[in-house]
């Protein structure tokens, strides 16, 4: 009996002391997932709510603009997820065993953008891309070519976004890879090289997967990162031309802050949220499985 | 052990009560309604307004800036007011920013009490029924003294929301420079004129431009601005659409922009961008970028408005800007008469649900809007009050050129509701049509349809409409 209450203070010790970061989890996390599901089945006015069911969804799935923002953030996900991991692996492999100061040199070169604000690269990429007066297109005309004008061209604004973020975020995941990749226990590599494997057996069938959980950890990551995608549309392409960049996040900001459809930008953000978790639990369980 | 355990069981109830006392709003009005030593009642008052002019009376005084006119009229409020004792806060926001700095401090139940701007940009807020009628602060002097035209502009139903200050006509803006090294002129105007092309002139214009402008004099320049990357500016593509006579609202607040004269209109668009009279780009080039251009010399004709040429006009004054002749022109028709439409601006209050802040608020309005002194400011732009133009016609020739225009003029919002996202519509159905995604029949078709769909949506959730 004795023990038993003793038992149960102690996990109420245990409790209490977990309490304060649960405190902040259900009111700063929790909360806004369940009021954004709730808001999502009512049509918002200033002055009154109205429960419309799914109607918010429904009127979603008919917008042509909404399907093709979903488009174009899956384009986003899978191009600079996969261009991200493979690139910062290639980089990553070339470099980790060489001298300390090289890799430091390379690592603070690709490490550099991800430091500098989303604002101002994208700012800075707006003044080069700029048809009317930026730079690239300026050298193009005064080459000879026409018109150049990268960001209002529907086939070309894609890949440039994707190129765009992907150079400012690559570094991060170098960072991670050159840390976890260190890491390696370097008799593995020995015992390969004595067992005379080449460089590219030692990247593909050690180094790699040695490295696995960061590779997940890093797609979980950049998907639920370019899953939010918004600064460089915002201030690049405003969606455009004819929403050929527009993306579920800018989609959601618009309809939240500019035309105040709370219901709607509510019932984006909800499934935003289901495309997230569907993305990142299989992962998830991946990971923790073989750990 | 009790002891300790029961601190640490006291200090975490402590921690969370905390947060959830931070999270709550109460508070947050602490202050505005209290009360006061002198014995009256402390109220405090926001007061939001985007940048309009410079300086109190005249951009040119010391440390003029886009908030000076308000807080001289604020200090003047709170000294004169006798009802209570008044607090008024100022705060200039960004024109861009004016819809998402507000949604989400209405959302938050925190609006400004007082808010000035065009009123094209706030119609929404009043059929969203966030703004309070004003009816009860504007007197038959305030009535007599300004146009009937621009009392049509704040009147949503009924009732004015928004009391009328200055107004702001847009027009377009050309260098006469450019226009002389390219042998035009004789097309070139008045220096207080707002000069009226008819459309084949217009055309020879900017075919002679883009031919004979001296390409050594100015590298990288273009005959007009055109520019669709946002809504920034889309009045004059408004204006545009309206060029062969289209009336673009029937009278039940819908969008007839498909006819035939539309679809004229949206070709004219096209063939004036293939033919290369424009500047390049102008899917990705928003109405910032053209200014910026024109000012550079690098666009013989922009867009500009009554506040916007001052502004310019003093840039160059002051050496910001490289000095050029900047004169004033219409946006021509086929028909032959300008194209002409205003913002009025004004100021509104919003409906914060006390009653105490809501009268104080009303009270500074129509101080503001009708005390002798102040309503001088309103010469930065143009004046709505007779009285004023009058005082200033003199020293400000373009009053007169801008009165003989207002004829012509058009109410481009229609104050239909929706307007907001009215305007969100437009912009990439004129991207399909400059990249050729779109045939400009396709694009009129498609920004006619979702126009109308949200226009439909917004009536059904209007205060007005449902009166």
């Amino acid at each position: 009996m004795k023990s038993k209450k003793y038992k149960y203070s102690e996990s109420l010790t245990g409790y209490l002391f977990i309490a304060p970061q649960m405190i902040l989890f259900l009111v700063f996390l929790v909360y806004p997932i369940i009021e954004g599901i709730r808001l999502s089945l009512y049509k918002i006015t200033y002055n009154s709510e109205t429960f419309i069911g799914l109607q918010n969804y429904i009127r979603l799935f008919k917008d042509e603009v909404f399907v093709k923002s979903a488009i174009n953030t899956v384009i986003f996900v899978i191009f600079i997820v996969l261009l991200t991991v493979v690139f910062a692996l290639f980089v990553s492999a070339s470099i980790y065993d060489k001298n300390a100061k090289y890799v430091a040199f390379i690592r603070g070169s690709y490490y550099i953008p991800v430091m500098v604000s989303m604002v101002v690269m994208s700012m800075v990429w707006s003044f080069l891309l700029n048809p009317a007066n930026g730079l690239i297109p300026y050298l193009g005309r005064e080459m000879g070519f026409s018109t150049i004008n990268l960001l209002g061209n529907p086939k070309t604004v894609l890949p440039v976004i994707i190129f765009i973020t992907f150079a400012t975020n690559v570094g991060q995941a170098i960072i991670l890879y050159l840390a976890a990749m260190i890491g390696v226990p370097k008799d593995l590599m020995e015992a390969a090289e004595v067992d005379g494997a080449s460089r590219k057996q030692v990247i593909f069938k050690i180094l790699i997967p040695m490295v696995r959980p960061t590779t997940i950890y890093i797609m979980i990551v950049n998907i639920i990162a370019v899953l939010k995608i918004f600064v460089v549309i915002q201030l690049l392409t405003g969606g455009g031309p004819n929403n050929a960049s527009n993306t579920l996040m800018f989609y959601l900001y618009n309809n939240a802050f500019k035309y105040n459809q709370l219901g709607i930008a509510s019932a984006v953000g909800v499934i935003m949220f289901l495309i997230t978790l569907l993305l990142s639990v299989p992962q998830l369980r991946a990971m923790l499985k073989k750990d | 052990m009790f002891k300790r355990k029961y601190l640490s069981i006291f200090l975490t109830v402590l921690l969370g009560l905390s947060l959830l006392s931070a999270c709550s709003d109460k508070g947050s009005n602490e202050g505005k309604d209290s009360g006061a030593d002198s014995g009256k009642k402390k109220v405090e008052i926001s007061v939001w307004l985007t940048p309009q002019w410079k300086g109190v009376l005249d951009p040119t005084e010391e440390g003029a800036d886009y908030d000076s006119f308000f807080k001289y009229a604020a200090d003047r409020f709170e000294k004169e007011y006798t009802e209570y004792d008044v607090k008024v806060n100022v705060e200039v926001i960004a024109g861009d920013q004016r819809d998402e700095l507000l949604n989400v401090n209405l959302n938050g139940g925190t609006p400004p009490d007082v808010f000035y701007e065009s009123v094209f940009a706030m119609g929404d807020y009043v059929h969203r029924g966030a703004l309070v009628p004003l009816d009860d602060i504007i007197d038959d002097a305030a009535r007599a003294d300004i146009e009937a035209n621009y009392w049509d502009n704040v009147t949503f139903g009924d009732s004015v929301y928004f009391y009328p200050f200055s107004h702001m006509p847009g027009t377009l803006v050309y260098n006469a420079d450019m226009f002389r090294d390219a042998g035009l002129e004789q097309y070139i105007g008045g220096e207080n004129e707002i000069k009226t092309w008819t459309l084949e002139e217009y055309e020879t214009i900017l075919a002679k431009l883009k031919s004979d402008l001296p390409k050594n004099k100015y590298t990288n320049a273009y005959p007009m601005a055109l520019f669709a990357l946002n809504n920034q500016g889309d009045t004059w593509n408004l204006a545009y659409l309206r060029m062969f006579g289209n009336k673009f609202f029937d009278d039940e607040g819908n969008i007839i922009l498909n006819d035939e004269n539309g679809v004229k209109a949206a070709q004219w668009l096209k063939n004036i961008y293939d033919k290369g009279y424009t500047n390049p780009g102008a899917e990705s080039v928003s109405s910032n970028d053209a200014n910026a251009m024109f000012q550079n010399q690098q666009l013989a004709i922009s867009f500009t408005n009554s506040v916007l040429f001052n502004n310019l006009k003093a840039d160059m004054a002051n050496g910001n800007v490289k000095q050029f002749d900047a004169r004033l022109a219409n946006i021509p028709s086929a028909s032959g008469d300008p194209l002409t439409f205003t913002y009025v601006t004004g100021a509104a209050v919003f409906n914060t649900g006390d009653e105490t802040r809501i009268k104080v608020a009303k009270d500074f309005v129509k101080f503001v809007c009708s005390d002798p002194e102040l309503v001088k400011s309103s010469k930065n732009g143009i004046p709505v009050r007779a009285s004023v133009v009058e005082q200033y016609k003199d020293s400000n020739p373009l009053f007169e050129a801008y009165d003989q225009n207002a004829k012509y003029m058009f109410n481009f919002t229609g104050n239909v509701p929706g307007y907001s996202e009215l305007r969100q519509v437009l912009y990439p159905e004129l991207q399909a049509l400059y990249i050729g995604e779109k045939k400009p029949e396709e694009a009129i078709k498609s920004y006619q349809e979702k126009g109308n769909s949200i226009i439909q949506n917004a009536k059904a959730d209007s205060v007005i409409y449902k009166k």
